[in-house]
């Protein structure tokens, strides 16, 4: 018997032989004794190791096998990691961040919309007690003040980060 | 764990992926002796065993964004500490000298003379005794037998995955796991001890 019948025989007990082929490499078997006696060893010993896979325990403790995996994550990522409370805090945080600066705009525009035409059209010659200034140089805010009710409106408009979140977010200050 | 009473590997798998290392921790502590043991069977060296494992799980982690649950979470982790093993295997096999010894194992001259067992060398065994045979009689196999008798006995896979995870021909997969097989024949046989 040569290597390549070998291998054959091998095969047809793995199920990796073609229908036709493993057809005729069984009918050989049962003519020859010699590729039937190799074929039941073969099958014994895949018997003997199937479901027979020794049963082994890592001998350190909890703790210690773990501390050297968590180390080795904090050390890769120290601040991708966190405990529970601060990770849903952080995820809240996250998601409220474009809704509360988008609730500040709709306030500040309400404001803007009760005072600021009454505001304008009788003071409009008044320029003491209306006015309107930019503050900084590159336009980062923008002061609109109303003596006569008092109100100052500070609108910023940042202008290096152009997210949508950090955009136009205005505040009142009375 | 803040109080939470994780039930499955999935929701598991799920807060670990948002960060929650507790969680990523006990889904360690679970599968640990199964990785670890993977890991001794394919290195059968119990300090390289403890060293691989603890890098899988930290690979693991690295990479549970990629886990997208086709398989169990354990197969998973199962895939990537048989590659970290064969890696360290291919790294030793380098720093090894080339020897006769070694050139027996890659044709399997010897196997091929040996005579075969004509009766089942474990009938009748118990369980715990058949495992403990079958530990040591694996402990005798070359490396590169052993691993392509490990995959595909221990991991159910077919010649072709094997060749795929190995990174070599599927003629070379048939060859080393008929040896293997052939060996294991005999050490359980206790024909021959010494091979």
């Amino acid at each position: 018997m040569n290597e390549a019948q070998q291998l054959k025989l091998q095969a047809l007990l793995d199920g990796e032989l073609p229908e036709r082929e493993a057809r005729e490499i069984l009918a050989w078997t049962q003519r020859d004794g010699a590729a039937a006696a190799l074929l039941a060893e073969l099958k014994n010993t895949r018997q003997a190791l199937a479901k027979s896979e020794p049963h082994l325990s890592v001998s350190e403790s909890r703790e210690f096998y773990w501390s050297k995996i968590e180390r080795e994550i904090q050390r890769l990522e120290p601040r991708a990691t966190s405990a529970t409370g601060f990770s849903i805090l952080a995820r809240l945080r996250r998601r409220l961040l474009p809704a509360s600066a988008l609730a500040t705009v709709v306030i500040a525009g309400m404001i803007a919309h009760f005072n600021a035409p009454q505001a304008v059209v009788e003071n409009v010659a008044d320029a003491d007690a209306t006015s309107v200034e930019t503050t900084l140089a590159n336009s980062d805010a923008t002061t609109y003040r109303d003596a006569n009710e008092g109100t100052t409106l500070v609108w910023f408009s940042p202008a290096v980060d152009d997210s949508p979140a950090n955009n136009n977010i205005p505040a009142a200050i009375n | 764990m803040s109080g939470n009473n994780y039930s499955d590997d999935e929701a598991l798998v799920k807060a670990a992926r948002h960060g929650e290392l507790a969680a990523f921790e006990e889904l360690v502590f679970r599968h640990r002796d199964q990785i670890y043991a993977r890991a001794f069977s394919m290195t059968r060296n119990e300090e390289d065993a403890v060293d691989l494992s603890q890098e899988a799980w930290i690979k693991g982690w690295q990479r549970l964004k990629q886990f997208q649950g086709e398989s169990s979470f354990t197969t998973w982790m199962t895939r990537i500490v048989i590659n970290l093993c064969l890696d360290h295997l291919r790294k030793q096999k380098r720093q090894r000298a080339d020897s006769i010894e070694e050139m027996d194992d890659e044709s399997g001259g010897v196997e091929r003379q040996m005579p075969v067992v004509t009766v089942n060398p474990t009938a009748g065994l118990e369980r715990a005794e058949l495992r403990k045979k079958i530990d040591a009689a694996l402990g005798q196999l070359s490396a590169e037998h052993r691993t392509i008798l490990v995959l595909h006995e221990f991991e159910d896979m077919e010649y072709k995955e094997i060749a795929k995870t190995v990174g070599c021909s599927m003629g070379t997969v048939m060859s080393r796991l008929f040896y293997a097989r052939r060996k294991m024949a005999m050490l359980l046989a206790n024909v021959r001890k010494d091979i």
